[in-house]
């Protein structure tokens, strides 16, 4: 048996989803772009699925474009939106985004612009004045993320929207892991300029996205080719993924209210019992805004890829944000800008829940974790 | 997720020898500060210098777990001498392989072995040295039977002596005191017999 705790990598397609994409893996497979009524047939649900996406998140279809997916989608919105700017313009970031943001922050200077990190607070927090201090600088583009994938923590992006827009920059927010877990309502928050989604986060597949780039934005095309999507994203529509896409987005829509508060207190009885049941554990962020899925625990003393093989041997998936590899141990960007030293940060595993998962499969996980973080607490040399 | 030996999954889950020896003879803390990972290891040395038992504790993954607890049970036995000529490869090996990527998982093992063996021979030496110096330069009141003794050889807890003339227990017990004091550990002066 699986207990699937890794929704935040990815998630399950929803059987809806599968569903609706399988006629255009079959009869349906005429390209949305051809002339003729069977190729009108398969536009049609792609521009259905755009109206369904841009419903969700409060939009308009004409400021939807699909994309390959959240990286895709970063990629585009942040190249894209600097490219219409000389060498040397700024872009302003924190320091807890996903690669996909931060690689290209990174490579800013061969990309011909400049990068400044916004920090965080030991809660995961951006720290406002530093942001504001950035600001100051006059960035081109503000990038800052809409929900931390590895700790949940969800940044006021409505207000840091705003600041920007003060200091005259553009506004993109990677809301990869943040649609289809909370709303987002992009009529209220106008000072949003690009967002990010992913498909494969919010139970459609992997290898499909979506940009929202508002009305009156000036973005460079990001694939040259067949002029799809207004000549901004070629290539052929990727149709199955975006009916997907699309079928995912209604879905989220019409998720019943307590959807969110079944997930929070199933994410409640999952942090209550880590504390309770394994001694020297502590929850990441706390008391912070976060996602109503993610939680990240810190069994001190027991390194984390110990512990992830132990729950994989009873079937429980979780992850951890260090990746140990190759003989030097690369700890959590996101951890180690809270202030969270490289010891406690190799002991992090992340819980990332969906609406699918139950309470059973909660207990369960817990049984299991229990054992593990006892077993290897006795083999630690820290406790 | 790794592709892990039956065997060395078995090491990891079952891990031989995990704990600390009391009184142990080598004892030593390695790690990296900066990837936290960790490891402690105690030895018991038997007067021959094989190890006579070891235990271990370790922060690290699966494979550093498994490959600490294989190199306890290869050495376990072992001329300590011998134990220090391990090899990374013979540590994959008995554990049916390891992924290469894995490979340096076991090195802190064997830095935790080196250095407790070292432990070992430098408690050791530090003994037969101080029992060397003393005889050496032997202070007013040491009892007489001492003054002819040599020292043939030592152990981290005990200096075995040696004499043409008899070698009074209270004589060996006052050496034995003597040393504790000036070790600043408990240790035994014993006749040797060969
Ligand atoms: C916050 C965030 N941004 C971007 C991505 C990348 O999305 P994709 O896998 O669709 O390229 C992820 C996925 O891990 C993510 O969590
Ligand atoms: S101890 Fe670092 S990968 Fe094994």
């Amino acid at each position: 048996m699986t207990v699937y705790l890794d929704n935040n990598a990815t998630t399950m397609p929803a059987p809806e989803v599968r569903e609706a994409m399988l006629p255009f893996l079959g009869d349906m497979y005429s390209n949305a772009s051809s002339f003729h009524s069977f190729g009108t047939a398969v536009r049609e649900a792609v521009e259905q699925a755009r109206s369904r996406v841009a419903a969700l998140i409060r939009a308009r279809p004409e400021e939807v474009y699909f994309t390959s997916g959240g990286t895709e989608s970063d990629n585009w919105a942040i190249k894209g939106a600097m490219a219409r700017h000389g060498s040397g313009a700024l872009l302003v970031t924190s320091a807890v985004e996903h690669p996909a943001v931060l690689e290209i922050a990174s490579a800013s200077g061969s990309l011909g612009f400049e990068s400044v990190l916004v920090p965080v607070d030991s809660g995961g927090n951006a720290d406002i004045e530093a942001y504001r201090r950035a600001l100051e600088r006059e960035p081109a583009l503000v990038s800052m993320m809409m929900a931390n994938n590895e700790t949940g923590v969800i940044f006021p992006v409505g207000e840091l929207a705003d600041l920007a827009h003060q200091a005259g920059a553009l506004f993109h927010t990677d809301a990869v892991q943040a649609v289809g877990k909370v709303p987002v309502d992009l009529e209220a928050r106008t000072g949003i300029d690009l967002l990010s989604i992913s498909g494969h986060k919010l139970h459609a597949p992997k290898g499909i996205g979506a940009l929202f780039v508002r009305r009156g934005v000036d973005l460079e095309p990001f694939m040259h080719g067949g002029h799809q999507e207004r000549g901004l994203r070629s290539g052929t529509y990727n149709s199955p993924g975006i009916v997907g896409l699309g079928m995912a987005a209604e879905l989220a829509a019409s998720l019943p209210e307590e959807a969110h508060s079944r997930l929070l207190e199933l994410r409640t009885r999952m942090e209550i019992g880590i504390l309770e049941r394994c001694p020297g554990s502590a929850i990441v962020a706390r008391e912070s805004d976060r996602l109503p899925n993610t939680l990240t625990a810190i069994f001190s003393g027991v390194e984390s890829e110990s512990t992830l093989m132990m729950l994989d041997m009873e079937g429980v998936c979780a992850s951890s944000g260090s990746a140990c590899s190759t003989g030097s141990k690369d700890p959590s960007h996101v951890l180690k800008a809270m202030g969270i030293g490289s010891n406690l940060s190799n002991s992090a595993i992340r819980f990332s829940l969906s609406r699918y998962t139950t309470a059973d499969e909660v207990d369960l996980a817990l049984d299991v974790l229990e054992r593990a973080i006892a077993k290897l607490r006795r083999i630690s040399p820290y406790v | 997720m790794w592709k892990y030996s039956e065997k060395l999954m078995d090491h990891f889950m079952n891990p031989r020898n995990v704990g600390e020896i009391e009184d142990a003879d080598g004892h030593s803390e390695v790690g990296s500060p900066q990837c936290g990972d960790a490891m402690t290891l105690d030895l018991l040395v038997d007067d021959d210098e094989n190890i006579e038992d070891v235990r271990f504790r370790t922060f690290g993954c699966a494979a550093a777990i498994a490959s600490a607890s294989a190199l306890t049970e290869m050495v376990k036995g072992e001329k300590i001498g011998q134990a220090l000529d391990i090899r990374n490869r013979q540590i994959a090996d008995y554990l049916g392989g390891m992924p290469p990527e894995k490979f340096h998982c076991s090195v802190m093992g064997r830095e935790a072995l080196t250095s407790a063996v070292a432990d070992y021979m430098r408690k050791r030496d530090e003994l037969e040295r101080a029992a060397r110096e003393l005889l050496a330069s032997p202070p007013d009141d040491i009892p007489d039977a001492l003054r002819a003794a040599r020292i043939t050889r030592a152990h981290s807890k005990h200096v075995w002596v040696a004499s043409e003339a008899d070698l009074p227990e209270p004589d060996l017990e006052w050496l034995g005191l003597r040393l504790s004091g000036l070790t600043g550990r408990r240790v035994e002066a014993r006749r040797d017999e060969t």
